[in-house]
């Protein structure tokens, strides 16, 4: 498949260069960006894509100003991911500032959730379901995959447009690839991914929940909260707008755990106590908050 | 004094909406009310598609249920479905949502709409990069040896040997 885009693209830049005339398309520059948008990404280019797609995620929505709560879904994320198949990532956590109801994972270890997500959670077992399947997307690599091709697209569309164009072609290429790379995050973030990829780090966030000791039904629980709540109210737009229905993943999730005997982990820890005395930890500050309300705000 | 006072009542309000943390749901299978949270558990009673049931708590993938004729038992989770609300706290267990919400509007209502913040994908398409706000992440960055102590202190077992599901063809 990736041969496949590959020589589509080497084959738009071969149709189109004779039209713009071979010495001024720096052909060579070209074939080495597309050389590079069609490797895969090494961890330290990962993270760094990472580290600006959760730039711009953060730009969205601020980490809330909460030490106990960010550094106790940090604990809960890292024993989470250290059972996963990429544990020596540098792992981040945050609950960011929305009372809508989201999570993000972004390449490199990056994983976000709104306050509002969490105030509809009961227990840390379906903290650890949701965190389990945004560990799973970076661990599958699906963000990181999903901005690779976009890259790719739009470099096969450039490539074309330049030689068609048939101007001079002058600026460097590899820098216009790291530009589309950050606007793509925009994009796909809105987007969503894949139906199958979301599907996906279901199943594989259930296994990592379950492999760090919790009771891994907490995120079918989840999905049951969501499932009823209103998919056209404010708080699930952007929830629905990048995620195939609560009542899918349902079913599909709930057949894959039923057909790996999941019921054998079902009275593994819901940790309810230490969650709610976090979240309780929360809106007591919260309310401190508007009742001494800081100088700027 | 009025810390203590204003904390004291929210922890009534805490204790209030804990206790009565049941909710409403509706069967969306026909099925068997059974004794206990596992398959091989005896049967209650038949259950049909539609009935409207209470529950009291899950355990693993199973719902402790009422049913409207007073008769008590467990169910598959995937058989019921919560009824629709707004706010989102269908599942039985605290609102934290409310309780967040009604401290922050400080009107003692439920309807908070003063200070919400939303997050939608307008927002996101049309964000501006906070690399500080990145930057900042490191300072709850949790370390391994930390994530262990904390998970010991529940404790959660790991099970590094759980293999991966396998797709389920629809």
């Amino acid at each position: 498949m990736k041969r496949r885009l590959a020589a589509f693209a080497i084959g738009l830049l071969i149709a189109a260069a004779p039209l713009a005339g071979a010495a001024e398309i720096h052909l060579d520059q070209i074939f080495n960006s597309i050389k590079q948008a069609f490797t895969p990404a090494s961890q330290d280019e990962e993270i760094a894509i990472g580290r600006d797609a959760a730039a711009t995620l953060l730009g969205a929505s601020k980490p809330i100003d909460d030490a106990p709560v960010q550094k106790y879904v940090n604990k809960v994320g890292l024993w989470i991911a250290l059972q996963s198949d990429r544990p020596d990532l540098p792992w981040h956590f945050a609950v960011v500032d929305s009372d809508d109801i989201d999570a993000f994972a972004a390449p490199g270890g990056y994983v976000f959730l709104t306050r509002g997500l969490l105030l509809h959670l009961h227990n840390e077992a379906e903290l650890a379901g949701v965190l389990g399947h945004e560990i799973s997307h970076v661990v599958l690599k699906h963000h990181l995959n999903a901005l690779q091709k976009g890259a790719r697209m739009d470099l096969a569309g450039q490539a074309a447009q330049v030689g068609m164009e048939a101007k001079g072609y002058n600026s460097d290429l590899d820098n216009q690839l790291m530009d589309k790379v950050s606007s793509a995050t925009r994009t796909l973030y809105s987007k969503g991914l894949d139906k199958d990829d979301e599907l996906d780090a279901d199943r594989m966030g259930v296994v990592l929940a379950a492999r760090a000791g919790y009771d891994p039904y907490g995120l079918l629980a989840v999905l049951q909260t969501l499932e009823a709540t209103d998919p056209h109210s404010s708080s699930m737009q952007l929830l629905m707008a990048t995620h195939p229905a609560p009542a899918d993943r349902i079913a599909v999730l709930s057949e894959a755990m039923a057909a790996g005997n999941f019921d054998r982990f079902g009275g593994q820890a819901e940790a309810q106590e230490r969650f709610e005395g976090v979240v309780k930890g929360l809106i007591a500050a919260a309310k401190k908050d508007k009742e001494a309300p800081a100088s700027k705000k | 004094m009025t810390r203590w006072f204003s904390l004291a009542m929210l922890l009534l309000v805490l204790g209030a909406l804990h206790a009565a943390a049941t909710s409403t749901a509706q069967t969306v299978v026909a099925g068997n009310l059974v004794s206990g949270p596992h398959s091989d558990a005896s049967v209650v009673a038949a259950v049909p598609n539609g009935a409207a049931v209470t529950v009291i708590e899950r355990q693993g993938g199973w719902y402790h249920v009422r049913t409207t004729t007073g008769q008590d038992g467990w169910l598959p989770m995937t058989s019921i479905r919560y009824d629709a609300t707004s706010s989102g706290a269908a599942a039985p267990g605290t609102d934290w949502a409310s309780l967040f919400n009604s401290g922050r509007s400080g009107s003692g209502g439920t309807t908070a709409s003063t200070g919400v913040r939303g997050l939608n994908t307008g927002d996101i398409a049309n964000a501006k990069p906070d690399p500080a706000a990145v930057a900042e992440l490191e300072d709850w960055a949790a370390k391994p040896g930390q994530a262990k102590d904390f998970a010991a202190d529940v404790p959660l077992t790991a099970k590094p040997k759980i293999g991966y599901l396998a797709k389920v063809k629809p």
